[in-house]
């Protein structure tokens, strides 16, 4: 194996993991406002890719184009599974953990046989796009552009993000109801509205992830799962509910799983994932950069 | 004789903060001890060093005449040390009765044997009319009680109050007061912490008063009382000696 | 007092074994091969949703990578007895044993994890399981195994004739797993479980040692899961990583406490009995045209019982209880 090979894997890693970071981030901040896992996260990208593709087949936008669409669309997607399905589950007086996990465990498998009875069971694709199937060569390395543009997107999601956490009257609620619920109450917030605009900005941001991803990933109705236990890794390694730990802990698991699959057989890349994920909360319970 | 429990030279940090500097205190068997001191005295750390919670940073816990500093909690309970939360936490969806249980099988694992202690001990603390309902049920006053409860069932030589008297009506804390010297009568140590001198004092042999983490004073409660340096760390606060 | 609680128990008992006649009497009149198949799926369910039930109801470990010992059981019998003849009886309890083994070592560093930490951990670990028996050549990697047809017996657990035999093993199953459960419940055991379920600061305080707790809960669920995988690979004769270890088989394990009844005796025996039948037939009847209903109807029921009866359906048939519990 040569150097420059190395290099190719890890700078492909790392876009991935950037991608990652991205799918990621909306678990973490779901969490951080209201430590609720939503285990139908990877349904939410599912959805996105569905809905990229279908605005490409029926009236040939191209993702690049539908990725503000499909964000805005899944906001509301989110904005409403909150309203419908989590505002109640909260609610929960016996067995609060199991109803939190199992009401959005739920929703996911209607969301999969909806899709299915909806979609078929048929894997589709993007046939053609702006950016699928090419690639630049940055000194040697090959890189692809939809990796890339993506890689880029994550970047700027995060960025917004952080100026929309801190300089924005929203944002600043949204940091107030995750420290207090209670005392924001007294203040005049809507903690429910501010919940479900949480809900809403978190699928948003799996939706762009969504959106992009269907440029060079099959979609079909199962496509969820595995990127959500990817997401959920990510989002532990990162410590629950800190935004930006999701981000490093995307780019930990994109360079790990570019690592693995130059050690092991393709088909065990992602057991390098797993089984960083388990070092680390073996060792440090709470994750990286969880507080204790 | 040996007193029940004894601490010698404890220390507790937590990161640069000193919750407990060079506490040595004994307990001797048959005692009502008063742990009392104004908030932030260290008293719920020293609690939670005795009940076997963490260890101390540094120094050691003997209990019974033994070195207990490294034993966990549920070892302790074992050997004889029984505690109530401050907090109550109590079993939510099991019944009061099988609350009770659960400390009860400690000393006893056959169950019927284990069911009937529970039962005394909830005659004993004025609970048996409560057997069956679920602990998440009852009244404040009444999870108070079912911590004390539970700890007795497991048949402990020194029974550790955290602040069972504190936010009671004055009837409740009065049945309160009662119960731990019927406790007490039985042959059970106790130690307990509280912050409101007033409840305590009538009821204790012996006080110790921390402040800053460190001992103050110790002695009788009518001494105490009267302390000018207990008056003085307790000044400015609204539970004045004497208020 | 103390009788009451001696008769609510024994008053189970003689309802579980008058349920017990009553099931092993249903193949006298029902004949159809479809339906006794259902039944079979039913049993081992309940049977499974029982075991799970005893670390995750009881003693709140919840786990969502039981399809580990069930993927274990089923390939240590299957291995055992393709490759060295081992008798699948034995193969039943090595698995079992196995998987208790298993579960009490991977305990040790996840029990220590809280919350949503362990509940990913316990995906997580089967994952890998499951990726590396995919790649394992010598047990038949992602192809999986057929185990061989010897012609009907009971020493070789195999009945190409008739469902009965399994349809009574499956049975005598779901038999053993209520009564573990009936008989821990009322034990040292089961009170200690409940205690760490809802308090383990408490439990720790009253001489409860958490840890070997969940250790002991751990290999009491796993040893069943695992001869409930065991029976699974001798009933459909043929395993393959993906349909004995895949992540699904967790959830089914799951699913029926979740809706009969978390931490309950009986409901994951009700719960059973809903869930298994209703996705069995919606597959069969709607879902010629159109795939996906039964996971619809299936996951529209989840939904539905976590908000409006987190309790569980049991709940319903003791009126007294819910008064209590609300």
């Amino acid at each position: 194996m040569t150097a420059e090979t190395i290099i190719q894997s890890l700078a492909s890693g790392l876009l991935m993991g950037l991608l990652y970071g991205l799918i990621a981030v909306g678990l973490a901040l779901i969490f951080g406002l209201m430590d609720v896992v939503n285990f139908a996260h990877g349904e939410f990208l599912m959805i996105a890719m569905y809905a990229t593709f279908f605005l490409f087949a029926f009236f040939a936008i191209d993702p690049l184009l539908a990725a503000p669409l499909v964000a805005a669309a899944l906001f509301v997607f989110g904005a409403v599974v909150y309203l419908l399905i989590v505002r109640f589950a909260v609610r929960a007086k016996a067995n609060a953990g199991m109803v939190q996990i199992f009401s959005t465990f739920g929703l996911a498998i209607v969301m999969r046989g909806l899709a299915q009875f909806f979609f078929t069971p048929d894997y589709r694709s993007v046939t053609h796009s702006w950016l699928g199937g090419k690639t630049i060569s940055l000194g040697g390395i090959f890189l692809p552009e939809p990796q890339l543009v993506g890689a880029a997107v994550s970047i700027a999601a995060f960025g917004g993000l952080y100026f929309f956490i801190n300089r924005t009257d929203f944002g600043r609620a949204l940091e107030a109801t995750r420290e207090d619920a209670g005392a924001v109450a007294l203040v005049g917030i809507d903690k429910n509205r501010v919940f479900a605009l949480g809900w809403g900005l978190g699928a948003a941001l799996v939706g762009l992830a969504g959106a992009i991803m269907s440029i060079f990933f099959y979609i079909y109705p199962d496509v969820g799962a595995s990127f959500a236990l990817i997401a959920y890794v990510t989002v532990a390694l990162g410590g629950f509910g800190s935004v930006f730990g999701a981000f490093a802990g995307g780019i930990i698991v994109g360079l790990v799983e570019a690592t693995t699959a130059m050690i092991l057989p393709p088909s065990l890349k992602s057991v390098g994932i797993y089984a960083v994920y388990l070092l680390v909360v073996f060792v440090r319970p709470r994750g990286l950069f969880g507080s204790i | 004789m040996t007193p029940l429990l004894e601490t010698r030279g404890v220390w507790q940090r937590f990161g640069g903060l000193i919750a407990n500097s060079d506490v040595s205190i004994s307990v001797g068997r048959g005692e009502i001890v008063g742990l009392i001191g104004p908030n932030g005295a260290g008293k719920s750390t020293l609690f939670n060093l005795i009940a076997g919670v963490l260890p101390p940073t540094q120094g050691s816990i003997w209990f019974d005449g033994e070195d207990v500093t490294r034993l966990p909690a549920a070892e302790r309970c074992q050997r004889g040390v029984g505690r109530t939360f401050q907090v109550v936490k109590s079993f939510e969806t099991m019944s009061v009765i099988d609350n009770v249980i659960v400390g009860a099988l400690v000393r006893n694992t056959v169950m019927r044997v284990a069911r009937r202690k529970a039962y005394e001990v909830l005659e004993f603390c004025g609970l048996a009319a409560r057997a069956n309902v679920l602990a998440s049920d009852l009244v404040p006053s009444e999870k108070r009680r079912l911590e004390v409860a539970r700890a007795l069932a497991t048949e402990p030589k020194l029974l550790l109050l955290d602040e069972v008297l504190t936010g009671l009506t004055p009837v409740e804390a009065k049945t309160g007061v009662e119960l731990v010297r019927k406790v007490r009568d039985t042959g059970v140590t106790v130690l307990m912490v509280e912050h409101v001198m007033e409840i305590v004092m009538p009821l204790v042999d012996r006080a110790i008063v921390l402040d800053l983490g460190k001992v103050l004073v110790e002695g009788k409660p009518t001494e105490v009382v009267r302390d000018p340096k207990v008056i003085s760390a307790y000044l400015g606060d609204r539970h004045a000696v004497g208020a | 007092m103390d009788t009451d609680f001696a008769k609510r128990r024994r008053r189970d008992l003689i309802v579980a074994a008058c349920l017990a006649v009553i099931a092993a009497l249903v193949p006298l009149f029902v004949k159809d091969v479809y339906v006794q198949n259902i039944m079979v799926l039913t049993l081992m369910y309940a049977a499974l949703s029982q075991s799970w039930n005893i670390l995750s109801g009881y003693c709140g470990q919840i786990s969502l990578g039981h399809a580990l010992y069930f993927g274990l059981g089923a390939y240590t019998t299957t291995l055992l007895f393709t490759k060295f003849g081992v008798l699948p009886w034995f193969g039943m309890l090595g698995g079992g044993l196995i998987s208790a083994l298993i579960a009490m070592a991977l305990g040790y560093p996840c029990f220590r994890l809280r919350g949503h930490y362990f509940v990913i951990a316990t995906i997580v670990i089967a994952e890998i399981a499951l990726l590396l028996i995919q790649n394992w050549d010598w047990a038949g990697a992602a192809l999986g195994i057929d185990i061989p047809v010897r012609g009907d017996s009971w020493l070789k657990f195999q009945f190409t004739r008739s469902k009965l035999p399994y349809f009574y093993f499956a049975l005598g199953l779901a038999c053993v797993a209520w009564f573990v459960t009936w008989w821990l419940e009322d034990s040292k055991w089961g009170f200690w479980w409940r205690a760490v379920k809802d308090n383990p600061d408490a439990a720790e305080s009253l001489g409860v040692v958490v840890f070997n707790s969940k250790m002991g809960a751990a290999a009491v669920s796993a040893f069943l899961t695992a001869v409930g995988g065991s029976f699974y690979a001798q009933f459909v004769s043929y395993i393959d990583p993906e349909s004995v270890m895949g992540f699904q088989f967790s959830l089914l394990m799951a699913l029926p406490a979740v809706v009969g009844g978390i931490g309950t005796l009986w409901g994951p025996m009700l719960g059973a009995v809903i869930l298994i039948p209703l996705t069995e037939l919606t597959r069969s009847f709607i879902g010629g045209s159109g795939r996906g209903v039964d996971l619809i109807v299936y996951g529209t029921l989840i939904v539905l019982i976590s908000l409006a009866r987190p309790q569980g359906l049991i709940g319903l048939f003791s009126p007294k209880r819910k008064e209590a519990v609300r």
